[in-house]
């Protein structure tokens, strides 16, 4: 069976590499550009020199004469030699400049200024995936940022460059541990499986898989999932562009309905060989402390809180109050878990160059990252890009291959102590004894720093690589495949030593626990593709065809090792007596797939682009494996018309609408068998088998429809671009682990769900240059995003087991929570509404108040700065959001673990106006159970809007005559460096109460490029 | 010129060609794409099986059968019930971290939102959906033998009886789930606890005939007839059927050969005793029992929990059990006491110890107390003599049956001390859970069952109402 698989995909690989590579280029090998017009006899030999509009030269400009594959570079003085006859076309063209054409006449000298190219937008390309558009032909919603926005931010993973800078694109960071995940949002959220939100990640044309790797047993140092994109270098990116729309993203079918995010990588330019090294290093901490209470206002809530409860002897294990510990220590133990700072370094350098045939580029890069723990941990990273690009002299037969090596290792200790820093009671005893080792108290504590003694590591080595290649027999026609290949592997492992337990339990190394897991991606894809131009004077028309075929395999293998003779040997399964395999498992998916696409446009003002796709994943059953997308997105250049000739002031308009569907296959594979899973567990000597799920053969695709309006308009010459968008994505056939009463065996049971799910919103982006001339350029770029989730039907909502998660006509991420109705001033209690006036407050009925989590807006505002060699670039972030308050997960006050100070604002006697109830050390029923209503009310909702000025870089370039022909530039960058909040808690951007927030960084650099 | 003509005409020629190549390409290419859509059809995982093929085979059917034995060790509701009910009741005193569910437990001020409580309920019903689901396949197998299949369709409706028996005793009223059919499972109906016992000895009625004598693996860690009737026995027992209850505990006290009377204390809880009626392995050879994990420890003041000392105060003072089965570390000043029933608190080079479910001993006592509630007196006071010679205690003569029953009780404390739960659902079903734990200050009568899990009520409203004083 499987050798048959074997069999079949390695002639789909030869098949397709025989058609395009090697068939193509032999069969049609033979024609070439020929030069007809034998003119060598009237060739003279020219000299130019070639500058910008400020009178330097620029070097490394690519010369050409037209028609011909004859060429040359500019030296550093931009000066170049040509032989060349005077009718000859001489074309110009270097990167931000505008291409040149001049006709070479018979003077043997020519002064040739090149204008800079920055607001043009006829000729910036946006890279689409499978084709390029130019930005002003565009008819689909993509965002881009650049290299230039991403170098100027100290950060390690992709998706936080992109933060704050992308309408629409909605991003979060899991914690501040390095190495650790982000959230991402693309137009809010579509499916009703948490996990089914995420975009479709494409580097240099290969698909990314961001399925997590870790596992239950190891995964806790690290909080939320360790994001694969973590294994991309954001300084070897050149762009990342974000598709949204329908018209962008149904030519990427059922993967495309979250949005698709394309990443990629830096290229060679031809010229001369170029040299960048460039070193950071920098500083990082939690910026923000929560404000808890000291010794003496924890202990008198303590005392307070057993008088309350009428307790007078302070119970054996209430160690705090009742003598056991020192009443007069005090540690702040925020600042000693997470206050040390985390040394950030960064060091890169490439070369890159080529002729203009062949370029090249090599790019390596460092980083490494400590933690803000104490102890010597941290995080490591090498990666090492390099790129290829050929083309034959008559630019028929091209080849590009990319390939990125990363390896990472990441040292953190094994278990996370996020809670003790609230936890512990300020007045727990020291963390070690005299002699230098952990204090245990007499076995009244568990030592925060006994979690040092586990220890975390993970190492990753991935490969992310592309070969492309294609070939126009003649102009217009163009075949191309592309050729993918990840190979990904995760290890990592936690050792959790005897030593981590009080002595006194006199817990010998036999109880130490090594757990490792080891996670294998390998995937390859095939995407054979032929396009066609063709023009007829005002009527162009592109075609593009093409298949994808895609597997990926991964393997997971997990165990557990126990009972060592000695510490020193953990880790090491040989020397450990019992070895558990806990998973041991190989999983394939596989994709097929063809596309398409057809543009046309006429008088250059009129855009039609069709794109579909018909998809097939082995995600599903029988039957049900394949669907077709497609969508259908128009623009009108009106700016173009004649009859808007005269309106001066506006340079640039154009309106574009687009519809179609996508869909959403990120449910996981093999979910529609009915099978037995080997558990991992064992019984009586054998390994047991356990059903594995409730099984649903005849589940399909989730579908998503999407629709967008938008307008593009540019006033005096562009320098204020205005982009107003409109969109309204609904999503239905649900496909979700519909949750299950526990009586059916399983807590749920994959479904499609007749549920319809809209995101409708506007995007608005902003961009001006308010001064630009030689020495000063002052440009500003402003975005903000409304979206609106909403539940927009769901037959049998009310009788489903979703009637407590959702409402028809709210967002998603809500929950329903008791109505908060103030603190009775005489009995000093919370106090609820009563829904259905039965008296009772129930968990069923009473739960009507409704709290949203989503961002009310949010986006950005980036202002870069220029002047002469200084520049100066800044973004604020801001996000209208709620969040739960800082004491929401701190438990009830009075009990053993501290509080923030605000919860000192409690009633004590009637009369009392306060926030809080009563102290109670838990023995009080009736204030226990009104915490708990209360801490599932709506009062637990808290204004966690902030303005973040979220990266700052200043660079100052030193004149290029100090170094003699080295560009040399300081700079220094910073990151979460200024928030505005009224939150309590940590960090108002952090997804998890418990874990470490983002953090705040400062670095300098210096980067010399010769 | 000339040549520049025959260039042109070859490069017509060729760009012929190549039209008629491309469209060649582009076709192959396409049908190529559109013909194999059976490249997205994928093997099975390497860890997972067709389930139909797993009862094609006794190995894997029996690693199916096994399985659930597994999932009811490693911390399922009946796992617990030695430690939690311990708490719950008046056997433990903890003293480990405040604000966990087990300080809930021990407090008596368990909560519909309690962990434990939850996964209790989730753990029990998925073992029930295991149980259902080899009933169903087995039924269907053609393959397996006769007498595999018997076996398997026998201890399939043992697991579904014990399961249930002990969700009623602690939930109250619950549904009663006999199939795997999710739609129908997911709107269940509680029943109430008098009418699910029915159903409970019904399903061990007929795993009783399905069952034989002889154990599968000589190790007594899979359910045998003796099995089915001693939890039949107790059942009897609980719903005050005495003459059935005597009956049924007389089926292992009368199978001699199998179940061999022993009276050394010391080794009643190792592997190969010959009293114990059901058994369960530890996950790999060399471990031992959770029950050890649990109890035993080298430090005070203890991290966990440790015996009530009234429990300790409570034994006559030449109690055997006294000295083998409880064992007191001090400080200088107080002594705290834990269980010393299982020995082993870590591991060994070969396990010695497995968690025993069932012994011979409780149908002594079952047998003793159904028939002195049936006026046997004599019979009752030899079964009750048996276990009190064994613990080193004078004989009891003919009594009274108020008397006797009282001593029966109290025999029962001590002998089951943090086993399964026992001493709890004694005292509740003589109904004296209120006399006696109404000293635990967080004691209300309508803790005599635990909430339903609040999840499964707002998931499930047949489930509805919430137990009384939750």
């Amino acid at each position: 069976m499987q050798k048959r698989y074997i069999i079949r995909d390695k002639c789909i690989l030869l098949f397709t590499l025989l058609i395009f590579s090697i068939g193509t280029y032999s069969l049609f090998g033979n024609v070439r550009g020929v030069n007809f017009f034998d003119l060598a006899a009237y060739q003279h030999r020219i000299k130019g020199v070639v500058t910008d509009s400020d009178g330097t030269p620029v070097q490394g400009a690519s010369v050409r004469l037209k028609g011909t594959s004859t060429g040359t570079f500019t030296n550093n003085e931009g000066v170049f030699y040509l032989e060349a006859t005077p009718t000859d076309v001489l074309i110009l063209s270097y990167i931000g400049f505008k291409k040149l054409e001049v006709i070479v006449g018979s003077s043997e000298e020519l002064s040739l200024v090149l204008e800079e190219d920055v607001t043009d937008l006829g000729a910036v390309t946006v890279n689409a995936g499978y084709y390029s558009v130019k930005e002003r032909e565009r008819t689909g919603s993509i965002s881009s940022i650049s290299a230039a926005d991403i170098e100027e931010q100290p950060v390690t993973n992709v998706l936080a460059t992109m933060q704050g800078r992308m309408p629409g694109v909605y991003i979060t960071q899991d914690s501040g541990v390095p190495g650790s995940g982000f959230q991402i949002q693309i137009r809010g959220q579509n499916s009703l499986r948490s996990d089914g939100n995420m975009p479709l990640y494409i580097v240099d044309g290969v698909p990314f898989t961001t399925q997590s790797m870790e596992s239950f047993y190891t995964g806790e140092a690290v909080p939320g999932i360790i994001n694969p994109l973590n294994n991309i270098d954001p300084t070897s990116i050149a762009s990342i562009e974000v598709l949204k729309d329908a018209d962008a993203t149904a030519i990427y079918g059922s993967r495309g309905a979250n949005g698709v995010v394309l990443i990629t990588t830096k290229k060679g330019v031809a010229g001369k060989t170029r040299f960048q090294i460039g070193y950071t290093y920098g500083l990082g901490r939690v910026a923000n402390f929560m404000d808890l209470m000291d010794t003496n206002t924890y202990l008198e809530m303590r005392r307070e809180a057993y008088a309350n409860d009428g307790i007078i002897t302070y119970p054996a294990n209430a160690y705090d109050v009742n003598g056991t510990w020192d009443q007069n220590r005090y540690t702040d133990w925020q600042e000693v878990l997470i206050g040390g700072t985390s040394d950030i370094i960064d060091a890169t350098g490439s070369v890159s160059g080529g002729s203009e045939h062949t370029q090249f580029l090599v790019n390596g890069n460092y980083h490494k990252e400590t933690t803000v723990y104490p102890g010597d941990y941290a995080y490591n990273k090498f990666g090492l890009n390099s790129s290829i690009n050929h083309s034959t002299r008559d630019e028929k037969f091209k080849v590009h291959l990319t390939a990125g090596y990363t390896i990472q290792n990441n040292n953190l200790p094994g278990l996370s102590f996020m809670t003790d820093i609230y936890q512990l009671a300020p007045n727990a005893p020291a963390l070690y004894q005299e002699d230098g080792t952990l204090n245990w108290e007499n076995s009244s504590w568990e030592n925060p720093y006994s979690v040092f003694e586990t220890s975390y590591e993970s190492k990753t080595n991935s490969l992310i690589s592309n070969l492309l290649l294609s070939y126009e027999p003649i102009d217009g026609l163009e075949f191309k495949t592309s050729l993918g290949y990840t190979n990904n592997q995760f290890f990592d492992q936690m050792l959790r030593p005897s030593t981590v337990y009080d002595p006194a339990y006199e817990i010998t190394s036999e109880f130490s626990n090594a757990y490792k897991n080891q996670v294998h991606f390998n995937s390859w894809i095939v995407e054979p593709q032929v396009s066609y131009k063709k023009e007829f004077s005002a009527f162009k028309t592109q075609l593009l065809v093409g298949g994808t075929f895609q597997k990926q395999v991964s393997s997971q293998l997990v165990h557990s090792t126990s009972g060592y003779a000695s510490n020193s040997l953990l880790g090491n399964m040989t020397a450990a007596s019992f070895i558990n395999i806990a998973t041991d498992d190989q999983t394939k998916y596989k994709y097929n797939a063809i596309f398409g696409r057809l543009n046309t446009s006429l008088f250059n003002r009129y855009f039609i682009n069709i794109t579909g796709r018909r998809d097939g994943s082995s995600r599903f059953g029988p039957g049900r494996q394949f669907a077709n997308f497609g969508a259908i997105g128009i623009a009108w250049l009106f700016s173009e018309e004649s009859w808007l000739e005269n309106l001066n002031f506006l340079s640039y308009g154009k309106l574009r609408a687009s519809y179609g569907t996508t869909g959403n296959d990120q449910i996981g594979d093999y979910q529609y068998l009915d099978t037995y899973t080997i558990s991992g567990n064992s019984y009586n000597g054998i390994a047991v088998m356990e059903p594995s799920r409730l099984f649903n053969p005849s589940f399909s695709w989730e579908e998503n429809k999407k629709l967008e309006v938008a307008m593009e308009t540019g006033f005096i010459k562009d320098r204020l671009f205005l982009t107003v968008a409109y969109f309204k994505n609904r999503s239905s056939n649900q496909l979700v682990g519909i949750p299950l009463p526990g009586t059916t065996g399983f807590s749920s049971i994959q479904a499609n769900l007749n549920a319809t799910i809209e995101n409708k919103g506007w995007e608005f982006t902003l961009r001006s240059e308010q001064f630009k001339n030689e020495d000063f350029s002052w440009s500003t770029t402003f975005n903000l995003s409304v979206n609106r989730n909403r539940l927009v039907s769901f037959p049998g909502l009310e009788t489903s087991t979703y009637s407590n998660s959702y409402v028809i006509g709210e967002p998603l991420n809500i929950s329903k929570v008791y109505q908060y109705e103030g603190l009775d001033s005489q009995t000093g209690l919370y106090q609820f509404k009563d829904f259905n006036d039965d008296d009772l407050l129930t968990r069923e009925n009473d739960r009507e108040a409704i709290i949203r989590f989503d961002p009310d807006f949010f986006g950005g505002i980036q202002n870069s700065i220029r002047y002469k060699g200084l520049s100066v670039d800044f973004l604020f972030q801001f996000v209208k959001q709620d969040r739960y308050t800082g004491e929401h997960s701190m438990g009830m006050a009075g009990r053993m673990g501290n509080q923030l100070n605000l919860l000192q604002d409690r009633w004590k006697q009637p009369g009392d106006i306060a926030t809080f109830q009563p102290y109670s050390s838990g023995a009080n029923s009736e204030l226990r159970s009104r915490y708990l209503n209360y801490s599932q009310s709506n009062a637990v909702l808290d204004d966690a809007s902030f303005i973040r000025l979220k990266n700052i870089a200043i660079s100052y370039q030193l004149p290029r005559n100090i170094l003699h022909g080295v560009t040399c530039s300081i700079v220094l960058k910073g990151q979460n460096l200024l928030t505005f909040t009224d939150y309590e808690g940590l960090d108002p951007e952090a997804n998890f109460t418990n874990s470490l927030p983002p953090l705040q960084a400062l670095t300098t650099g210096i980067q010399l490029h010769f | 010129m000339k040549k520049y003509i025959t260039t042109v005409l070859k490069n017509k020629k060729t760009n012929g060609n190549l039209w008629f190549r491309s469209l060649l390409i582009f076709v192959c290419c396409s049908t190529f794409l559109l013909s194999c859509s059976d490249f997205v059809e994928v093997e099975l995982p390497s860890s997972q099986l067709n389930a139909d093929d797993i009862f094609t085979d006794i190995s894997s059917a029996n690693a199916a059968m096994a399985s659930i034995y597994a999932e009811m060790r490693d911390g399922s509701m009946v796992s617990d019930l030695s430690y939690q009910m311990g708490n719950y009741a008046d056997e433990l005193d903890y003293y480990g971290s405040m604000a966990s569910d087990t300080e809930d437990f021990n407090k008596n001020t368990v909560i519909s939102s309690n962990g434990t409580i939850k996964s209790w309920w989730n753990t029990a019903y998925n073992l029930i959906y295991s149980a259902n689901s080899i009933l169903e396949r087995v039924e269907n197998s053609k393959q397996l033998s006769t007498s595999d299949c018997n076996q398997l369709k026998g201890e399939a409706l043992f697991v579904r009886a014990y399961l249930h028996f002990y969700l009623a005793q602690l939930y109250g009223a619950v549904p009663y789930v006999t199939t795997t059919n999710y739609s129908e499972n997911a709107k269940v109906v509680k029943i109430p606890v008098d009418q699910l016992y029915l159903n409970v000895l019904e399903d061990l009625k007929v795993a009783e005939g399905l069952l034989g004598l002889e154990y599968v693996n000589p190790n007594r860690t899979r359910p045998n007839r003796g099995v089915v009737k001693a939890l039949m026995a107790r059942i009897y027992l609980y719903t005050d059927q005495w003459e059935a209850a005597a009956q049924a505990a007389s089926y292992c006290i009368n199978n001699t050969g199998t179940y061999t009377w022993n009276t050394n204390l010391n080794t009643l809880f190792l592997k190969d005793n010959t009293t114990t009626i059901w058994q369960w392995s530890p996950e790999f050879e060399g471990q031992n029992t959770n029950e050890g994990q649990a109890f035993i420890f080298f430090s005070v003041p203890p991290g966990n929990v440790a015996l009530n000392p009234e429990l300790v105060a409570s034994f006559e003072a030449n109690d055997l059990r006294l000295d083998g089965w409880i064992k007191g570390l001090s400080d200088g000043e107080t002594t705290w006491y834990y269980a010393y029933k299982y020995k082993e608190q870590g591991g060994t080079d070969v396990s010695r110890e497995y968690s025993v479910i069932f012994r011979l001993a409780e149908q002594y006592l079952i047998r003793s107390e159904a028939r002195v509630q049936n006026g046997d007196i004599e019979g009752g006071v030899s079964d009750l003599n048996k276990i009190r010679n064994r613990a080193g205690l004078s004989e009891v003569g003919v009594t009274d049956k108020a008397t006797l029953l009282k001593l029966i009780l109290e025999e029962r404390r001590h002998e089951y001390f943090t086993e399964l739960g026992h001493r709890f659902f004694d005292l509740k079903r003589i109904e004296q859970l209120d006399t006696v734990l109404g000293v635990k200050p967080g004691w209300n009568t309508t803790d005599r069952i635990l909430p339903l899990p609040e999840d499964e009520l707002l998931i499930n409203p047949n489930l509805e109402p919430q137990n009384k004083g939750y």
